[in-house]
């Protein structure tokens, strides 16, 4: 296929030029504006900032609920040792995959789930939105309990800790401007690193740290499946689907091209740093019930941490984790739901952008709206099986990364759409590894799950 | 709203919402990524029991 055949441009397009510009172009078009005003004045720092947001958002909107629990229970159950450098490595992988995602939005101005719609067909197209909406409204239910569970620690009822979760979540689409819907996310989202004080009321030990980064260890009672499983549930807390297709679309979304593409990846790679030494002062902050033993197996969320480190890191430090676990469920339903409404409209072909309307926006608001509130009726609900939902996210997630890893590959590598940004062999290389160890690691847990005693302990 | 052409110059030609509405072609697959394709529908019709197995599990676990 030619170049041009893809290249649908404004004059290839019927109608007349007026009547081809939206509200929401025009909206994009302010922004754009002032990028280009900004790059030819040569003020690359301001630039960065103007040009931040997709990369910063999705790395500290997957530190969520069930994420820094996973830290929080890492922490816990091994202190501070392997984990550390492991941490550091799986946002390595994040940044290797989502920066595939930077490429393939500014080369072809498209989202991820009508990119696989239009060139692998609809069998995979359904596909892939249909397991990113469920999996999604599963994780949302998870980030309600994290908001739920925060509340219960500061005294509120759960409806009322959820009530509010789900009317900030609603109230934030209601801005109706990319821009300052990511402005007030990535200010919500800075709270991410209340984890960096608590863990500094751990009073950590320097040496430690340094010798777990030098050595990646030690690592106490070594290689059995709760090991594993913390290793599967740490890959799940950095690397997941749904985080694939919000980057791809909200970089389409905020108007970013080729020219935008070294500060797209910057942004990516500060907020994989960002997101990393928030994850490990999680795991610094919870490490003292590792040193007093404390049995963390019952533990169902990071208010159960936050009660059990008050006697350790003190009132101080327990309250900060106790607000960066709500923080951490409220950023990411935020994003998650987003990410269900770009998918679901780009595979119906229906307008999907935070710069529409209500009007010409129904199903793309709707859908957050509605995943929204369903998420939160759900926790709502007396007896549900949360608990449940939230093992079976975790398993979701590990298992559908490989088929979403590999579209995203294939796509990279779609030369007539990626032109001169098509993977080169490195990112392949790269790509590849991470797609077959989390193949293999996502196996291993479908075979711990059936089987949970097949590795002992 | 007022329709402004240096504005909208702004924009690249096909990041207009009327340009990227218009699909592209579907991909002519080669043999390679049409067994790839096959393989990734196998795992997934492995995949999906394990997911149903986990949360029935899940659901009947005593501590729930």
């Amino acid at each position: 296929m030619s170049e041009n055949a893809l290249n649908l441009g404004l004059s290839v397009l019927p109608g007349s030029a007026e009547e081809r510009v939206t509200h929401e172009d025009v909206l994009r078009a302010r922004d754009r504006l002032k990028i280009l005003k900004t790059r030819a004045a040569k003020s690359p720092l301001r630039l960065l900032w103007l040009l931040a947001g997709p990369g910063v958002l999705v790395m500290l909107g997957e530190n969520d609920g069930p994420s820094m629990v996973s830290y929080a229970t890492t922490g816990a159950t091994y202190g501070i040792g392997f984990f550390v450098p492991f941490i550091l490595l799986t946002f390595l992988m994040a940044f290797v995959v989502q920066e595939m995602t930077v490429r393939l939005g500014v080369a072809t101005h498209r989202g991820h789930a009508e990119l696989i719609f239009q060139r692998f067909g609809p069998f995979w197209g359904y596909f892939a939105m249909g397991d990113l909406v469920f999996g999604n409204l599963l994780t949302l239910v998870t980030e309600f309990i994290a908001i739920q569970a925060g509340g219960l620690y500061f005294g509120l009822p759960s409806w009322l800790s959820v009530a509010i979760g789900v009317a900030l979540v609603i109230g934030s689409l209601a801005f109706r401007r990319y821009a300052t819907w990511e402005r007030a996310l990535m200010g919500l989202a800075a709270f991410n690193l209340l984890f960096i004080p608590a863990a500094l009321l751990a009073h950590p030990s320097g040496a430690d740290l340094a010798h777990a980064l030098a050595t990646w260890g030690p690592l106490p009672g070594g290689m059995g499946t709760a090991f594993l499983t913390l290793v599967l549930a740490d890959i799940g807390a950095t690397v997941t689907p749904w985080m694939i297709f919000f980057q791809q679309s909200a970089v389409v979304d905020k108007g970013l091209t080729r020219s935008d593409l070294p500060q797209g990846r910057i942004d990516t790679a500060i907020g994989a740093a960002l997101a990393a030494v928030a994850a490990i002062a999680t795991l610094v902050a919870t490490a003292p019930l590792f040193a007093a033993h404390v049995d963390v197996s019952q533990f169902a969320s990071g208010a159960d941490f936050a009660t059990a480190l008050q006697p350790l890191i003190g009132t101080t430090g327990a309250t900060l984790f106790a607000l960066g676990i709500v923080e951490a469920g409220l950023v990411a339903a935020m994003t998650i739901s987003t990410s269900s409404s770009y998918s679901l409209a780009e595979t119906v072909s229906a307008r999907h952008s935070l710069n529409l309307d209500f009007a010409h926006g129904r199903l793309f608001y709707g859908v957050a709206v509605a995943s929204t509130l369903l998420a939160g009726g759900i926790v709502l609900i007396p007896g549900a099986p949360l608990l449940a939902m939230t093992l079976t996210v975790n398993v979701i997630a590990t298992l559908l990364m490989a088929p979403a890893l590999l579209l995203l590959l294939l796509l990279a590598n779609d030369r007539e759409i990626m032109r001169d940004l098509a993977n080169g062999w490195w990112a392949n290389l790269a790509g590849g590894t991470i797609i077959v160890t989390i193949s293999v690691i996502g196996a291993l847990y479908g075979v711990i799950t059936v089987f949970p005693n097949l590795l002992g302990k | 709203m007022q329709y402004d052409p240096t504005l909208i110059s702004a924009l690249e030609p096909d990041q207009l919402a009327a340009a990227t509405m218009r699909p592209f072609p579907r991909r002519k697959l080669g043999r390679g990524v049409l067994a790839l394709l096959i393989l990734l529908r196998v795992y997934i019709v492995i995949a999906i029991p394990i997911v149903g197995y986990a949360f029935v599990h899940a659901l009947l676990a005593p501590h729930q």
